[in-house]
C-alpha cells in the first residue's frame, strides 16, 4: 500500500499535524506520524467522493479539502500524483492545457487570433449592428448641451447674410442621399474660433462655418462637406464609436489592466483613432456617392480637401484622427 | 523549510522565531495559467474572468508559505461573477450619464459615492473571508459605519484640502484595513503615525519634483540650442517637436521610476506598524531592487507586446513577499478559528473593475 507524507490542520485550531495518507478502495485513510505523547494521534478515514482535491501545479503546494474545512497538504508531489491516478482522478482540460506547452501555446495562438479576427471583424459587425438597432432618439439625446458649450467656447453667430443661408440650406435639401432611411437634421451656420471647419453633433445638428464656406468659394464643394458630415449621422459613427471604444476598453483591461492603467491606455487611445480615421473614409464614402447620386463631380471634394490641406502641416497616419490628405484626394478622384 | 535563527532580532526575547514569508510561483507556469485563462475569459465575453480569478489567486496564495504551510484561496467563482456584473452595471451607467447630460453624471457621481464604501467593505470582507492559512480564516470585522467615515468622509475632506491631507486619508485607510483584519480569533493592530505618512510622501514628492526640474531644465537647453541652431522655420518646428515628444517621454519613464520608490517606502511604513496579535510583522524592501525590478518589468513587457506580463508579476509578488517577515513570540501552533458569516462577492468584482488596489 502507498503512503505518502503530509501536513494536517483539522480547521478548527492552527496545529500541525504530519501524516500519511493512503487510498484503500474509495476511501483515504490519514495517520498522524509524530503525535505528542500526551495527544491522541489524528486518524481520520473518508470517502473519496466527499473530498475535494486541488489542481496539479509544478510550484504551488497541492492540498486535499475536507467537507468540514479541514485539509492536508502533500509533501511528496509525485508520490501523490501515482496514488491520485490510481483512484481514477484525472485533470480537467483547463489543467492540461496550462500544464503543457503545447497547449499554452495553442492557446496563445487562439488568443491573438481571436483578437485580430474579433477586432478586424467582429467588433465592427457587432458594433454597427447594435448601433442601428438603437433608435435615432437615443443616439440623439447623447447631444443634449454640446452646441451650448461650443456656442459658448468656440462659435459665434454667423455672419452671411439669411439669403444667402437659405440658399444652402435649400441646396443641400434638394440633394438625394445615397441611401433611404436618411436621418432628421438641422443645418446650423456659426462663425468659428478655430478656422474652417464642420461638425456632426450627436443631436443631430451639422454646423458648418462661414469660413469653410468662404475657403471653398465653390457651392458644390460645400455641398460635398455638408454630405460628409450627413453620412456622419447616417452611419450612426458616434454611438458606434462609443460601443466600440467601450470593447476595447474593456479587452484592453482585461489584458493590462493589472500592470499599468497608463499602458492599458495606449492600445485603447490608438484604436480609438484607427476607428475614427475609418469613419472618416466612411463619410467620404458617403459624401462622394451622394454627389454622384445628384450629378455633381467628386473633383469638387477632391479640391476642397487641397485647401484645406494647405492650411495646416499634417500628423502621422497613426497618431490622427483623420486620414492622409493625399489618400483622400486620391480616393475622391477615384484613384485608390 | 524556511525558519529563519534570527533570534533577538528585535534584541528582545530569547523564544522569539523571526519567520519568513516564502514564494515559490514560478513565472513559466503562471505565464501558462495566465494565457489559458485569458482565451477563455476572451471567447465568453468576460464570464470566464471569475473562474480564471480564482484559478489564479489559488495558484498565487497555494505558492505562498510561512514555516513550511501555504496559503489557501476560497473565493466562489459564481459570488465573483455577480460582483462583476454588478460592477460592470454600475460601471456603464456612471459613463453613460455623462454622456447623456452633466445633471444625470451628477447623480450618477453620487449614487456612486454613496455606494462605494459599502462596496470596498463588502469586499474587503469577503477578501479576507476567502484567505486562509493553516486551516483557519482569516476575517474583517470593521463596521459599515467605519467604512463610510473612511471612504467617503475623508475623500470629502481630502478634495476640500486640495490633496494636503492624502497621507492622512491613506493612514485612516490603511488603519481600517489593517486593525479590523483578523486571522481566526486573533486581531491585528496597526499603530503607523500619520506623521510618518507624512514624511513618506515628502519622500516620494520630492524625489519626483527633483528628478521632473532635472529633466525640465535639460530639455529646456535643448529646445532652446535647437531653434537658436535651426537654419529655418521648418527645421526649427520639426526640432521643436521632436524635443517635445523626447521629454513627454523622459517624463513618462521618470513617472514609472519614482512608483515603485513610493510603494517601497509605504509598503515598509505600513508592515513594520503591523502585529498580529502579539506578533510583529515587518516588511524590509529596499527600493533599488524594487525600481530595478519595476523599470525591467516595464522593458520586458513592451519589448514582448505584453507576453512578459505574468513574468513581471511574478517577479515583483515574489519580491514585495519575501520582503515580509513575522515575529513569532510562541508558535504557529495556537490560533483558533472563529466563525463568521459568509460575505457576499458583490464588493469584491466593484474593487477589481474599479482597479482598487486593495492588495498587501
Amino acid at each position: 500500500m502507498n503512503m505518502v507524507a503530509g501536513i494536517y490542520f483539522d480547521g478548527k485550531t492552527s496545529r500541525l499535524h504530519h501524516i500519511q495518507l493512503s487510498v484503500q478502495g474509495d476511501v483515504l485513510h490519514i495517520t498522524e506520524t509524530d503525535a505528542l505523547l500526551d495527544q491522541v494521534p489524528v486518524r481520520r478515514s473518508s470517502p473519496l467522493a466527499e473530498l475535494r482535491v486541488s489542481e496539479r501545479t509544478r510550484h504551488a503546494a497541492r492540498k486535499i479539502t475536507f467537507p468540514d474545512g479541514a485539509y492536508l497538504e502533500v509533501a511528496d508531489k509525485e508520490a501523490f500524483d501515482a496514488l491520485l491516478s490510481d483512484t481514477g482522478h484525472s485533470d480537467s482540460l483547463v489543467v492540461r492545457m496550462q500544464q503543457s506547452w503545447r497547449g499554452t501555446l495553442a492557446a496563445l495562438f487562439a488568443t491573438v487570433l481571436v483578437l485580430i479576427l474579433g477586432y478586424q471583424y467582429g467588433l465592427p459587425a457587432a458594433s454597427r449592428a447594435l448601433a442601428f438597432a438603437i433608435p435615432v432618439s437615443a443616439e440623439r439625446k447623447l447631444g443634449d448641451g454640446i452646441l451650448d458649450f461650443f456656442d459658448k467656447q468656440i462659435f459665434k453667430p454667423s455672419v452671411l447674410p439669411a439669403e444667402r443661408q437659405a440658399e444652402l440650406s435649400a441646396r443641400f435639401k434638394k440633394l438625394k442621399p445615397p441611401r433611404g432611411d436618411s436621418p432628421d437634421y438641422r443645418l446650423l451656420f456659426r462663425k468659428s474660433r478655430i478656422g474652417p471647419n464642420a461638425f456632426a453633433l450627436p443631436s443631430g445638428d451639422i454646423v458648418i462655418t462661414d469660413e469653410i464656406i468662404t475657403l471653398m468659394n465653390d457651392d458644390e464643394a460645400v455641398m460635398g462637406v455638408l454630405a460628409h458630415e450627413l453620412g456622419h449621422l447616417h452611419e450612426r459613427h458616434i454611438t458606434r464609436r462609443i460601443i466600440q471604444s467601450s470593447a476595447i476598453a474593456a479587452t484592453a483591461t482585461l489584458l493590462f489592466g493589472d500592470v499599468s492603467a497608463l499602458i492599458a491606455n495606449i492600445p485603447t487611445f490608438l484604436l480609438d483613432l484607427k476607428f475614427s480615421r475609418d469613419a472618416e473614409t466612411e463619410a467620404d464614402d458617403y459624401a462622394l456617392q451622394m454627389l454622384r447620386a445628384n450629378g455633381i463631380s467628386g473633383e469638387h471634394m477632391a479640391v476642397a480637401f487641397e485647401k484645406l490641406g494647405k492650411l495646416s502641416p499634417e500628423l502621422s497616419n497613426y497618431i490622427s484622427s483623420h486620414p492622409g490628405r493625399e489618400e483622400r484626394i486620391m480616393h475622391m478622384r477615384g484613384q485608390r | 523549510m524556511d525558519i529563519q535563527d534570527q533570534q533577538g532580532f528585535t534584541g528582545g526575547n530569547q523564544s522569539n522565531t523571526v519567520l519568513a514569508l516564502e514564494f515559490k510561483g514560478s513565472g513559466s507556469e503562471y505565464f501558462r495559467i495566465w494565457i489559458v485563462n485569458l482565451l477563455l475569459s476572451i471567447i465568453t465575453l468576460g464570464i470566464y474572468s471569475a473562474w480564471a480569478k480564482v484559478r489564479r489567486n489559488r495558484y498565487l496564495y497555494s505558492s505562498t508559505s510561512l514555516a513550511g504551510s501555504s496559503f489557501e484561496y476560497h473565493g466562489n467563482p459564481i459570488a465573483i461573477l455577480k460582483g462583476r456584473i454588478v460592477a460592470l452595471v454600475l460601471f456603464a451607467a456612471y459613463n453613460l450619464a455623462f454622456k447623456f447630460s452633466l445633471a444625470m453624471g451628477g447623480v450618477m457621481l453620487l449614487v456612486l459615492m454613496a455606494l462605494m464604501p459599502w462596496l470596498i467593505w463588502k469586499s474587503l470582507q469577503f477578501k479576507l473571508y476567502n484567505s486562509s492559512f493553516r486551516g483557519i480564516r482569516f476575517g474583517f470585522r470593521g463596521s459599515a459605519k467605519q467604512a463610510y467615515i473612511t471612504f467617503l468622509l475623508w475623500p470629502i475632506l481630502y478634495a476640500c484640502s486640495l490633496g494636503l491631507l492624502a497621507p492622512a486619508w491613506h493612514q485612516r485607510i490603511k488603519q481600517f484595513q489593517h486593525s479590523e483584519s483578523r486571522f481566526g480569533g486573533t486581531h491585528f493592530s496597526f499603530d503607523g503615525r500619520v506623521s510618518q505618512f507624512y514624511m513618506a510622501y515628502l519622500w516620494g514628492i520630492g524625489i519626483m519634483i527633483v528628478g521632473t526640474i532635472v529633466i525640465c531644465v535639460a530639455f529646456a537647453g535643448t529646445l532652446g540650442a535647437t531653434i537658436f541652431a535651426a537654419r529655418s522655420e521648418n527645421i526649427a518646428v520639426a526640432g521643436t517637436m521632436v524635443s517635445l515628444a523626447l521629454f513627454a517621454l523622459a517624463i513618462y519613464a521618470w513617472m514609472f521610476s519614482v512608483y515603485p520608490i513610493f510603494l517601497t517606502l509605504l509598503q515598509n511604513l505600513i508592515w513594520n506598524h503591523t502585529k498580529l496579535g502579539n506578533n510583529q510583522v515587518s516588511s524590509h524592501m529596499d527600493w533599488k531592487k524594487m525600481t530595478s525590478i519595476a523599470l525591467t518589468n516595464i522593458v520586458g513587457i513592451i519589448f514582448t507586446l505584453g507576453l512578459f506580463i505574468p513574468f513581471a508579476q511574478i517577479r515583483a509578488l515574489r519580491y514585495r513577499i519575501e520582503s515580509l517577515q513575522i515575529e513569532v513570540t510562541d508558535s504557529l501552533d495556537h490560533f483558533i478559528a472563529d466563525s463568521q458569516e459568509q460575505a457576499g462577492a458583490t464588493g469584491e468584482g466593484m474593487a477589481d473593475l474599479l482597479d482598487f488596489d486593495l492588495s498587501l
